[in-house]
């Protein structure tokens, strides 16, 4: 049962790593920063709890603020470049963050035992979750909390003025620009806003797996958070929860007997994928395929 | 006073060296800037089809015996193969205005390049025959590694060549055409297929040379190699500013400098942080690059 319940988790977690992009995507900016900032919240938020002696909400709350607020400082260098470029700049930044880790020590003792993130060696000694008695079903159920919340709030800004802002930006920049829309501080906007929440998953990540090391958080879980939404489609949040259920759950999981090729595959459906439906798999045309089929099932049930 | 003479040979040395090896990250990021002038889009699977060329150069090398010049040539061959088969998988049937979508493309194509890489060698680094390792010059207080130097010279007999073909050939005029206005190449009759792909081959030839060297110069070849050598390249084409082969080539030696300098002082775990870092300088303060252009479009 645990076995299931930790790929729920990890499905949940990939969702706001997924969702994280999505965000950005909607203003038709691919970031591979994502990673980065995912490290950025499982490690602060694991530091807090650990050698802060915190409780596990207010250092999710705070590692969520520390993210976003290192988004919005990277926005503004980052967003003075647009498409291809920022795509370089945010790997660049996704690198520099893995390899600030790979160089970051801060070892103190509690107890008569040294904690803390140790560089190459990782941070392991997480252990909020056994410490404090939650059962795998409260891990669980948080985790799950949380994704059901930050999916309600981007599907309703999505319903609201917000959102067509964001999609305005995403469709044409200059055009939403001379009606008055302040392109800048929506991109910025938007980058805050998926470094937070990026920084939760990350932070929920950190307590889940209670052990972090730089190697989780390469150029790899970047792609992997940008593939969720590219394959799920942007027309709305459940294509990006399709896309991680359908990555982590049948790839990655379901074809555990093919070994280590499942990342050949990955790297051999992105391509496929990208070659048939350059807009995603959920475009509006394959959307309004399967309204049809829909329409048409029930018109014939009535019928 | 002593102690500060030691201390300033040793840092010049330092930039001499790394300004020989930088030739390697300057190739590849005239590769890049290649076809970014060509087709506008970035390829990010270039740094892997270079590795991948010098992984086969190894395995011919390997296998037939042969001398060590052979190996740049096949490394050279293998890796325009398969820049020709990324372009044909990941540029080809991909609409034209969808950047992101070829990028995406190539992303996965980088992924299933080292995942094939580390299938084929089980994941563990080789050997690879470095070329004049027992040569070494000195000059004064300074020493210079035979192998360096080597790599260096290719380097320079490689642009070379590519400028050459870019700015005195028929080829290099189309390249260069279809790269400033590609409805008018059109116009005039030339296949923007065929130009493109061949492109990608020769940047690809650039590629594997410059694989061949950095495994040449380095003395193994593992895939860990390859995601840094993508980052380096992408860095060097930014910092030169993008679509600009004299601000790659400046680039790369400033960078491969850069990156000695900091592993002299900050040791070589940080080495990599530093020049990433330096990157987001160039962002803010010359957001276009050394020589780039205002850039207008995506």
């Amino acid at each position: 049962m645990d076995y299931y319940l930790n790929l729920i988790n990890t499905i949940g977690i990939h969702t706001l790593l997924g969702l994280s992009a999505y965000v950005l995507l909607l203003t038709g900016q691919l970031s591979m920063a994502q990673a980065g900032f995912f490290a950025v919240g499982a490690y602060s938020a694991s530091v807090l709890t650990v050698i802060f002696g915190w409780s596990i909400l207010p250092a999710i709350g705070l590692a969520m603020l520390i993210t976003g607020f290192l988004a919005f400082l990277v926005g503004f260098p980052a967003l003075r470049v647009r498409g291809l470029m920022l795509v370089v700049a945010t790997l660049a930044f996704g690198e520099f963050v893995r390899l600030f880790f790979h160089n970051f020590r801060w070892r103190v003792t509690q107890d008569g035992v040294e904690v803390g993130p140790d560089g190459t060696m990782g941070f392991s000694e997480i252990r909020y979750f056994a410490e404090h008695g939650w059962t795998s079903w409260e891990v669980a159920s948080l985790i799950w909390i949380f994704v059901i919340i930050v999916m309600a709030l981007i599907w309703w800004a999505d319903q609201t003025r917000s959102g067509a802002v964001l999609r305005a930006v995403g469709e044409d920049e200059l055009a939403a620009g001379t009606v008055g829309i302040d392109v800048t501080v929506v991109k910025v906007a938007a980058m805050t806003a998926g470094g937070v929440i990026a920084g939760l998953g990350g932070s929920l990540y950190a307590h889940q797996i209670t052990m972090l090391d730089h190697h989780a958080f390469t150029v790899l879980l970047a792609t992997f958070a940008i593939a969720y939404p590219i394959l799920g489609g942007v027309s709305n949040v459940f294509g990006t929860l399709v896309a991680v259920i359908f990555i982590q759950g049948l790839l990655v999981e379901g074809l555990r007997f093919l070994g280590d090729w499942r990342m050949l595959l990955f790297g051999a459906l992105i391509v496929v994928v990208m070659n048939l439906k350059p807009r995603g798999l959920f475009d509006s045309q394959t959307l309004r395929w399967i309204k049809n089929v829909l329409r048409l099932r029930l018109s014939r049930r009535l019928s | 006073m002593d102690d500060f003479w030691f201390e300033f040979v040793e840092i010049t040395q330092s930039v001499g060296d790394g300004f020989l090896f930088g030739s390697t990250y300057a190739l590849i990021g005239i590769g890049f800037t290649l076809i970014f002038g060509a087709m506008g889009k970035l390829n990010i699977a270039y740094a892997a089809t270079a590795i991948a060329g010098a992984y086969s150069s190894l395995a011919v090398f390997m296998l037939f015996d042969v001398s060590l010049v052979i190996i740049f040539i096949v490394s050279a061959i293998c890796s325009a193969i398969l820049g020709y088969l990324v372009y044909l998988a990941c540029f080809r049937f991909i609409p034209v205005h969808n950047h992101l979508a070829a990028l995406m493309a190539s992303v996965g194509g980088l992924f299933f390049i080292d995942e094939g890489i580390v299938h084929a060698t089980r994941g563990s680094p080789l050997n690879f025959p470095s070329m004049f390792s027992e040569a070494y010059f000195e000059v004064g207080p300074y020493g210079i590694r035979g192998d360096l130097l080597f790599v260096f010279f290719i380097g320079l007999i490689s642009t070379g060549v590519l400028l050459y073909v870019l700015f005195r050939t028929r080829l290099g005029l189309a390249t260069r055409a279809v790269a400033q206005q590609d409805v008018a190449a059109r116009l005039c009759g030339m296949s923007i297929h065929s130009t493109n792909s061949t492109t990608f081959a020769v940047a690809g030839l650039l590629g594997g040379i410059a694989g061949a060297m950095t495994a040449a110069a380095v003395g193994i070849l593992s895939p860990v190699m390859m995601l840094p050598l993508t980052i380096k390249g992408l860095i060097v084409t930014v910092i030169g500013g993008l679509g600009s082969i004299p601000g790659a080539i400046i680039a790369g030696l400033f960078v491969g400098s850069f990156e000695n300098v900091v592993m002299y002082f900050r040791g070589i775990d940080e080495r990599d942080m530093y020049v990433v870092a330096l990157l987001f300088i160039f962002l803010v303060f010359r957001p276009n690059g050394l020589f780039g252009k205002t850039i207008t479009r995506d």
